[in-house]
């Protein structure tokens, strides 16, 4: 049957069809008339390929609008890929562990020489004036209840030798006979000293603390000590209001908890010997009449919610006369860095404003006592030790001490410090310095030139300093330690030496 | 595992974390709910009394937060909407609200803007 269309029109390609001229001149792709099969191009050109090979319609979905070309909002063209985290190898530190590394108090180095003709400290050294320009070792048992009450920091340099020392400076010899003034009483009565231990940084402020609750240690006196303020202060511990006080008092169970575990460790033996002569209607549960002091610690130790009315109690026994009963002891409450509970805390009220340090219950019962507003009748001190390198700016009480300072130095009151009148005044706070006067402040001085011999000395038969201690190295080392700055002196001689 | 309006959070969280996590509770209103209540800023969800539990699921049920929030933010922009505002229009048509150029960059619009949105 002949066809309507010649043989090559069949055999062309679609694109040809529709032209009907048969004079095109035949190309490669193109079927010759001659072959016995077409030849179809492989891939036909098309610029709509793209879109026909779009995403094949979803099932059963309409393709009304078919994604093609570029995103609306551009696309980005680098990809570089992410690096994955590299996994550690390690085991991770436990909860607490580097707490745990941080707070290491390490007391004794085995490597260091063991001082030979060291004397400790004992009631009896500790007033000695022999003593002064001395090293005093500290008493094995007495280093137990220091570190149990927080005394040593991580920055001094008690890992570097046998045993932990101190030197026996102009301060401390003074600071000893007042504690063993207070101990032995004036005419049959005790005093309650109040002091504030300040001056430059690392002049050794912390240590003369230390030294102060050793002392009190060996004449048996009950230490409660607050190792850094700051604590209390920057709102990282429980608190909650206490009820009928007016200003609204806070108290921080878990830190008055922790305190009494402290106080309980470091005073085991005095409060063992002591017991209770008074009714305490405060304390939520029953207490046995003859229970002993450091049970009543140990229930606020152990139990959050007694902390703070065993803490109230046990105050009550300690200021106590009982008629029948052993006398109670003196009581040295200890407190370091003592700025911060000069200001607002970071505690806030119901309302949401700023609690001032002074309304924590613990605080206000230390401030209380240093200024004067509370005492206790059998005798004691308040040492509280001011720090240069962590501390706020405090305008009223930096204000307070250098005029105590300059009045204790004989100074007019006409000629006395004003205070700035760009600064603000915290009442409360100037109100504890001014209330009753008798703060005994203590600006501690540099070490002489045989203080720092007697130091050198030490350092040199612990080992640690190599050198043979005449006058040209005491002055060259004391020179170097902007004039006898203790803790430089420390830092130029032993943990510093290159 | 402690239950605060009826969401439970892991013994370990932060209480400020934990509040925070409820749509509509950001640092100011955490740190006043947690003032209010004598909660410190660093306190876990661990340390929390029964009593303090209570009192703060109380508060925040008594709070506009959460599906209450945003049902109140879609109302507000259906408010707009309905009474034929400038403002109604633009959220209708996924545009910027406030006067802000569409030349570019008005991808945050088109994905918040709308009538029926997500928060």
């Amino acid at each position: 049957m002949a066809s309507s269309s010649c043989w090559r029109c069949l055999l062309r390609p679609q694109t040809y069809a529709s032209r009907p001229s048969a004079f095109l001149p035949s190309t490669g792709t193109t079927a010759s008339p001659f072959l016995s099969r077409a030849v179809t191009p492989a891939i036909p050109f098309s610029t709509s390929s793209p879109y026909n090979a779009a995403k094949a319609p979803a099932k059963g979905g309409n393709i009304s609008r078919v994604q093609a070309g570029p995103p609306r909002r551009g696309q980005k063209s680098l990809r570089i890929k992410k690096k994955s985290p590299v996994k550690a190898t390690t085991r991770p530190p436990a909860p607490g562990e580097r707490k745990a590394a941080r707070k290491r108090i390490v007391l004794s180095n085995t490597n260091a020489v063991e001082v030979q003709g060291l004397k400790e400290l004992s009631p009896e050294t500790m007033v000695d004036a022999q003593n002064h320009g001395q090293v005093l070792g500290i008493p094995g048992p007495v280093v137990d209840q220091l570190r149990a009450v927080e005394a040593f920091k991580t920055t001094q340099a008690w890992k570097l030798f046998r045993q932990p020392s101190t030197l026996q400076t102009k301060q401390s010899l003074d600071l000893a006979q007042q504690v063993a003034k207070v101990t032995d009483g004036e005419n049959g009565k005790r005093t309650f000293l109040r002091k504030i231990l300040t001056g430059d940084k690392a002049s050794g402020k912390s240590v003369l603390l230390l030294q102060a609750m050793a002392m009190a240690f060996l004449k048996g006196w009950v230490v409660i000590s607050i190792p850094d303020a700051q604590e209390l202060t920057i709102a990282h511990t429980a608190y909650s209001p206490l009820r009928n006080t007016e200003p609204k008092q806070y108290v921080q169970k878990a830190y008055m908890s922790e305190l009494l575990s402290r106080t309980l460790r470091a005073n085991q033996p005095v409060l063992n010997g002591l017991q209770l002569s008074q009714e305490h209607p405060g304390m939520p549960v029953p207490l046995q009449s003859n229970m002993t002091l450091a049970r009543l610690a140990e229930l606020g130790a152990k139990d959050a919610d007694l902390a703070w009315p065993a803490f109230q109690a046990l105050w009550t026994e300690l200021s106590a006369a009982p008629a029948n009963a052993p006398a109670r002891p003196p009581v040295m409450l200890a407190i370091d860095n003592l700025a911060h509970v000069m200001r607002n805390s970071a505690y806030r009220d119901a309302d949401f404003n700023l609690i001032h340090a002074h309304d924590l219950a613990i605080v206000n019962h230390f401030v209380k006592h240093l200024s004067g507003e509370k005492t206790l009748p059998q005798g004691g001190a308040i040492v509280a030790a001011t720090s240069a390198s962590n501390t706020p700016l405090t305008p009223t009480m930096t204000l307070a001490l250098r005029q105590i300072e300059a009045r204790a130095a004989g100074t007019p009151e006409k000629d006395l410090p004003q205070p700035s009148a760009w600064e603000p005044v915290d009442e409360r706070v100037k109100q504890v310095f001014a209330a009753r006067g008798g703060i005994d402040v203590h600006t501690l001085s540099k070490v002489s030139r045989e203080e720092a011999r007697g130091l050198l000395e030490y350092y040199a038969a612990s080992g640690l300093l190599r050198a043979a201690v005449n006058d040209s190295l005491v002055a060259e080392k004391w020179i170097l330690a902007g004039g006898g700055i203790v803790g430089e002196l420390e830092r130029g001689a032993v943990t510093m030496r290159v | 595992m402690v239950f605060i309006l009826g969401v439970n959070f892991p013994e370990q969280r932060l209480v400020k974390k934990s509040l925070q996590s409820f749509y509509g509770i950001g640092p100011q209103i955490s740190q006043r709910l947690m003032a209010r209540f004598h909660i410190h800023p660093t306190a876990k969800v661990s340390e929390l009394g029964s009593k303090q539990v209570t009192d703060i699921t109380a508060e925040l049920s008594s709070m506009t937060i959460e599906n209450d929030l945003k049902r109140r933010l879609r109302d507000n922009i259906r408010r707009l909407r309905d009474m034929g505002a400038y403002r109604g229009k633009r959220h209708a048509m996924n545009l910027p609200v406030r006067g802000q150029n569409t030349r570019t960059q008005v991808s945050t619009a088109r994905k918040l803007n709308r009538i029926e949105r997500w928060a």
